[in-house]
């Protein structure tokens, strides 16, 4: 597995490596992937802007902040608003979560259970929908700073840095574990792994085993798979043609962030239910 | 791994920043908004289910109050008609009564007026008769005297 990752991140590299090398041909003077004033500014990871202590601060970090800065604020907002009979802002909000509920009662077939989770799906949601559309603001990308003599963007969308990604994956797979264990009791949760009853058995608890650690890489990568080649594919067609052209990529790519931010909450919710379901009563 | 690591950039110190970004983010949102809002909506909830009980009972009460209505008028139109029906009843005996009366009153006024003419009658005839009489001693005397 581990070769497997390592020869996907050289391949990645490689692909890099000639997106770089085509932008750093226009000017000779740039070094790595930060170059702007000609080319394509294709980087992988997320740029450090500056340091606190030793704390690397990135581009996408301070998004993220800027995101999650947005979303606070405007729950402290709209919580002085919140009135018994709703105006068409909380009318709007009550709808989405009313809707959200409901379609987590059914999948979760337990209301209490759907009430509890629901914080943590509908935050999944409106933190990555936020984040990737907030990426499409003009100055995301385009505004630079000075570190360490080369220009960096300011802001990064926060998806198209693992780190972001990674850390969502975690928390997701964390969560559908414990409830796994929580609900149905380490050793039957366990049992649905590691399973001596009969060969066949123990090779499917093997297999599904491996599929929930794989999650982390399929979750982690997709949502940063998804945001970062919707950035190249906008920086690309920027390059060729800097008029119209990038704006039916733009719109999809706005459509591309919200349907990953549905799938991100999405899937969470389907395998906290597979986690929960009872192994005699799935097989 | 290590590489691979590089290549995405992928730091420890970031990966728990961002750990503790949405977890910070998870709480405020937690409290500032999905509990206010899923508060409103139950008490909301609470409250139509109020209504709609208050309106259920409200109906019944109505129900209960047209039946009420409805007992009253029958009654009332049961005894008007009871007393329509005593007036007619004391009306009729009333009209016969005068009726015979007024019968009465007629039969004795015609026996009256009968009385008088038959009296009348026998009156002229008496009075004829004399006036006959006399008539007949004149043409006597004038028969004698001639002669």
């Amino acid at each position: 597995m581990t070769g497997v990752l390592a020869q996907m991140g050289s391949f990645l590299h490689a692909v890099f490596g000639t997106a770089v090398a085509y932008a750093a041909e226009g000017a000779p003077q740039a070094e790595g992937g930060a170059e702007h004033a000609s080319g394509i500014h294709v980087v992988l990871k997320a740029e450090e802007v500056f340091r606190i202590f030793d704390f690397p601060i990135t581009n996408s970090l301070l998004m993220t902040w800027v995101t999650i800065a947005l979303l606070i604020g405007f729950a402290l907002f709209f919580r002085s608003k919140i009135a018994m009979i709703p105006g068409k802002l909380q009318a709007g909000v009550e709808m989405l979560f009313e809707g959200v509920l409901n379609y987590m009662t059914e999948t979760l077939e337990d209301e209490k259970l759907a009430r509890r989770f629901f914080p943590l799906i509908m935050t999944i949601f409106l933190f990555v929908f936020l984040a990737n559309e907030l990426a499409f603001l003009p100055g995301i990308g385009s505004l630079l700073v000075e570190h360490n003599g080369t220009l960096v963007p300011l802001f990064r969308a926060p998806a198209a840095d693992l780190n972001m990604t990674l850390a969502l994956a975690i928390i997701s797979f964390v969560v559908i574990e414990i409830t796994g264990v929580i609900v149905l009791g380490f050793f039957k949760y366990a049992g649905k792994y590691v399973n001596f009853s009969s060969p066949v058995n123990f090779v499917v608890g093997i297999i599904e085993l491996l599929s929930n650690v794989g999650r982390l890489i399929s979750f982690s990568f997709r949502l940063f798979g998804n945001v970062f080649a919707g950035e190249v594919m906008i920086a690309v067609a920027l390059f060729f043609v800097a008029y119209l052209l990038p704006v039916p990529l733009m719109a999809f790519e706005v459509f591309v962030g919200f349907i990953q931010a549905v799938v991100f909450a999405m899937l969470t919710l389907f395998f906290i239910k597979l986690s929960i379901m009872d192994p005699h009563e799935s097989h | 791994m290590e590489q691979l690591f590089e290549a995405f950039g992928i730091d420890g110190k970031l990966l728990l920043a961002q750990l503790i970004n949405f977890g910070v983010l998870f709480v405020a949102l937690t409290w500032l908004l999905y509990k206010p809002v899923m508060k409103t909506l139950d008490e909301r909830r609470a409250k139509i289910a109020q209504g709609v009980e208050d309106a259920e009972a409200a109906s019944q009460k109505l129900a209960v109050a047209d039946e009420n209505a409805a007992q009253v008028v029958q009654g009332a139109e049961t005894e008007a008609e009871g007393i329509v029906a005593s007036a007619r009843e004391l009306a009729g005996s009333e009209k016969s009564r005068i009726m015979k009366e007024a019968e009465a009153r007629a039969a004795q006024v015609a026996a009256d007026a009968e009385a008088r003419a038959e009296e009348t009658a026998a009156q002229a005839l008496r009075d004829s008769e004399k006036e006959v009489a006399r008539l007949a001693i004149l043409a006597a005397e004038k028969v004698l005297r001639k002669s």
